[in-house]
């Protein structure tokens, strides 16, 4: 394309200007996705852990689910999903997805950090229905 | 009618599939009565899918919960207009519902070229059936098919998932839908014009009008969905950066580039091989689109569920149409030499391609985000996440220059601007945008990047106010009419290029909007009946809420509802009454669903949630006992004007969309085919 020298100045300014968004973007916002299984081992290898952001997918232990009386404060416990021993409660200070229960199956993804206590004191969570989304055969049977 | 529907299904695959053959080898051979049979396939398989339709539709207005459907998405008691709306509330339906949009679209496309453009006409319903086959196949062979039944029949549904029993809710995905299956008839134009060699402007000057539309349909795609997110999803909130909210903003992204780029094509003989990208690209994540929800590849609060067959099956199709596109674009590259080149730094030609490198590196930055915890697991092993803090930091700044550029692009000289020009033109728009930056930091706003969104988004609103103005007073004076008359004409003889500038009103809107959002204000408290809470806007009004107590009635498809009723007073005067609730849905009775009660005034909303009732078994039993409650009061300063935007974006497209009679595209192919129907127009 011998037409398009500039274009190709202009299409080179604004990919480093892109690029750098992204770079810095990145390197200040990222956090680790975990498993509790993941989290413990980490913390357990490097105490400073603690202290980084880190966003954790777990489920909801059932009736483990408390709410401070007249204050936004919850407490939960978040199981792993494949091994129900590893556990860590939760303390989260905000409004709670109507999709968070714990009476039934809920999935939940909570960002925040995993304090010294062994609490972890979430900023964001989503929960998700696991159950409710889609019921095979069996299921709708029961 | 139900049997009649799946049926329908299985017929309408063999007849996509053979027309899809025929429109090819038509086009190839030549061959008339292969091209006509190719063309009534399309308008069959839009009738088949009719039939496929109505038959889930009538599965669920008579509850035939022995269909694995049905009885996931609905129950006995769910409103009818519910029932109605539960061909796109999952995944199966919602597939039938896309097969279907895109048939229709493939048939008005194949009808309103009958008798014109037929050079295209092959290829192009070849690449139209060949998509709407691979939507065909994955119904009936990807483990979703929407007539599965059940080796039982269950005596009621699971029901439809509360959170969806909205009306912005009902309308979100097909108006995405929408516009994400129109964009397939630009990119089947594009292909055939590919095929077929005929690579001048015309592909561009057929399919503009399905691009608007497209774009159209996209752009109040997300607008419905954010307004689902404020009133249900987000208490207060109207975007998350979800991946699947990403996913539909990235085909209208390049939507938007592409409407921009072809302008410079048609005027300036440029860009062609970047905007047969860009069509490509478009098209491409449109399927992503839905790839993502429907793959669960990506977790995501809208995502349906997992299913491993369909992810792989839609990566194989994404691959394959990309492949095909990259080697015919690279094949016919010798027939898109551009005719000119750019002059000068200082011309709309390069706005126009900055305004188009921007939204592509948005769409890049978005892309990156949405994938980044993949590509972080397949490097490292371990998956990172990026959210929102990423996206709002790097996508302010690329959208604070597209918005600079919504004001240079259109008053900026062709080829060369001239110093006169630039003077002319943007004196008043820059001295206006300075003038409120100044003013309102006057007045107290200190916030930085808000300041700079206003002062552009004035700059913006004064270049197209003064076009606007100029436009008028030149055809008054020229045409000796009145300046309202003047001004009718002035738009309804260049429906495009006035209508973009009243869709670009729209997205300042909204753009000014995003800013407001930065002095949103919030108050939580724990109230008794009879006690209040207060909280003062940013605009230094005073709300003062009186809690009246909590009443428990039953709504349709509930089992009890408990209502919290405010009177509402604005600096000391009364200001009518606000309810906010919980519901307890049947089949969903261990989460309640918040419900807020909204205020919409146009500068700020007041807006209340119910957050927590201490005792909620005993509020929906109605006990007077159970009363205290705690509630969140928001004060959401400028959010009517994402609506408002939204809707003049609406106006802007619809002038636009307007066919324009005796329009030079339609004379010029009409003499050319001599207003026959061909069989068939010379071959390549």
């Amino acid at each position: 394309m011998r037409d398009n020298g500039k274009f190709f100045v202009g299409f080179g300014g604004v990919a480093l200007v892109v690029t750098y968004l992204i770079w810095t973007g990145v390197s200040d916002t990222m956090l680790y996705y975990l498993t509790p299984m993941e989290l413990m081992a980490r913390v357990a290898e490097d105490p400073t852990f603690h202290d980084v952001g880190v966003k954790v997918s777990g489920r909801v232990e059932v009736g483990s689910w408390t709410r401070a009386e007249d204050e936004l404060l919850h407490h939960f416990t978040v199981v792993d999903l494949e091994d129900k021993s590893v556990r860590f409660p939760v303390e989260f200070r905000d409004m709670l997805p109507d999709t968070f229960n714990d009476t039934d199956v809920v999935d939940v993804v909570v960002e925040g950090r995993f304090r010294e206590d062994g609490v972890f004191e979430a900023t964001v969570v989503l929960a998700k229905c696991g159950s409710r989304y889609e019921a095979t055969a069996e299921e709708l049977l029961g | 009618m139900i049997l009649l529907g799946e049926l329908a299904l299985w017929i309408a695959l063999p007849i996509g599939i053979w027309g899809a053959v025929a429109g090819f080898v038509g086009g190839r051979k030549g061959r008339g009565d292969l091209v006509l049979s190719a063309e009534y396939s399309v308008y069959a398989v839009f009738f088949l899918l009719i039939l496929t339709s109505a038959g889930i539709i009538t599965a669920f207005l008579t509850d035939q919960f022995q269909y694995w459907y049905v009885a996931n998405y609905s129950n006995r008691e769910l409103p009818t207009f519910y029932k109605v709306s539960g061909l796109w509330a999952g995944q199966r339906g919602s597939l039938v519902l896309w097969a279907l949009l895109l048939s229709l679209f493939s048939s008005a496309a194949v009808f309103t070229n009958r008798t014109k453009n037929r050079e295209f006409v092959p290829y192009m319903v070849g690449v139209l059936l060949t998509v709407s086959s691979f939507f065909l196949v994955v119904l009936l062979f990807a483990d979703v098919n929407p007539f599965e039944r059940l080796p039982f029949a269950p005596a009621d549904g699971r029901g439809l998932n509360p959170q969806l029993q909205n009306y912005w809710m009902t309308i979100h995905p097909p108006t995405l839908y929408l516009g994400f299956t129109a964009f397939t008839v630009p990119f089947a134009f594009a292909m055939s014009a590919l095929l077929s060699g005929k690579l001048d402007a015309r592909w561009i000057v057929i399919t503009r009008r399905w691009i608007l539309l497209s774009w159209f349909f996209l752009a109040n795609g997300i607008i419905f969905g954010m307004r689902w997110a404020y009133e249900m999803l987000g208490w207060g909130g109207f975007w998350f950066w979800d991946p699947v909210e990403n996913a539909s903003l990235l085909p209208w992204l390049t939507a938007t580039a592409f409407l921009h780029s072809i302008q410079i094509q048609e005027n300036r003989g440029m860009l062609k091989v970047w905007n047969m990208g860009l069509v490509t690209l478009t098209f491409l994540l449109t399927i992503f689109a839905t790839f993502l929800t429907r793959s669960g590849l990506i977790e995501s609060v809208h995502t349906f569920a997992e299913n491993t067959t369909i992810a792989f099956i839609f990566l194989a199709f994404m691959g394959i149409m990309a492949g095909i596109s990259v080697l015919l674009i690279a094949w016919r590259y010798p027939l898109m030499k551009s005719e000119n080149q750019i002059q000068s730094f200082l011309s709309r030609e390069s706005a126009f391609l900055f305004n188009n490198l921007i939204l592509l590196g948005a769409t890049f930055t978005i892309l990156w985000g949405v994938l980044f915890p993949l590509i972080t697991e397949g490097i490292t092993g371990q998956a990172m996440t990026v959210g929102p803090p990423f996206f709002e930091r790097v996508n302010l700044p690329i959208g604070l220059a597209l918005l600079a550029l919504m004001g240079i692009g259109p008053v900026i000289a062709w080829r060369k601007a001239s110093r006169r020009n630039l003077i002319k033109n943007f004196t008043t728009p820059v001295a206006v945008g300075a003038v409120v930056v100044a003013g309102l930091y006057l007045r107290g706003v200190h916030h930085g990047m808000a300041l700079v969104t206003f002062g552009l988004s004035a700059f913006v609103m004064t270049v197209i106010i003064v076009e606007f103005v100029k436009g008028t007073k030149a055809r008054a004076s020229i045409e000796g009419e009145g300046h309202l008359l003047a001004f009718f004409h002035l738009v309804s003889r260049n429906r495009r290029r006035w209508g973009g500038y009243i869709v670009h009103v729209g997205v300042v809107m909204v753009f000014t909007a995003f800013a407001g959002a930065a002095f949103d204000r919030e108050v939580v408290q724990t109230l008794d009946p009879g006690e209040t809470i207060s909280i003062e806007s940013p605009f230094g009004h005073e709300y003062t809420l009186t809690y009246q107590g909590l009443s428990s009635p039953r709504g349709q498809n509930m089992v009890r509802q408990a209502v919290a009723l405010m009177t509402v007073e604005k600096d000391g005067r009364p200001f009518g009454s606000l309810t906010a609730e919980k519901r307890l849905y049947r089949m969903w009775e261990q989460s309640p669903l918040t419900i807020v009660g909204i205020r919409q005034t146009l500068m700020e909303d007041l807006y209340l949630i119910l957050e927590n009732v201490n005792d909620l078994g005993g509020a929906f039993e109605n006990e007077a006992q159970a009363q205290r409650a705690t509630f969140e009061v928001q004060v959401n300063v400028m959010v009517e004007w994402i609506w408002y935007g939204g809707f003049i974006v609406t106006l802007g497209s619809i002038i636009g969309l307007w066919p324009s009679r005796g329009s030079p595209t339609t004379t010029a192919s009409r003499s050319q085919t001599g207003g026959k129907r061909p069989a068939l127009a010379a071959r390549s």
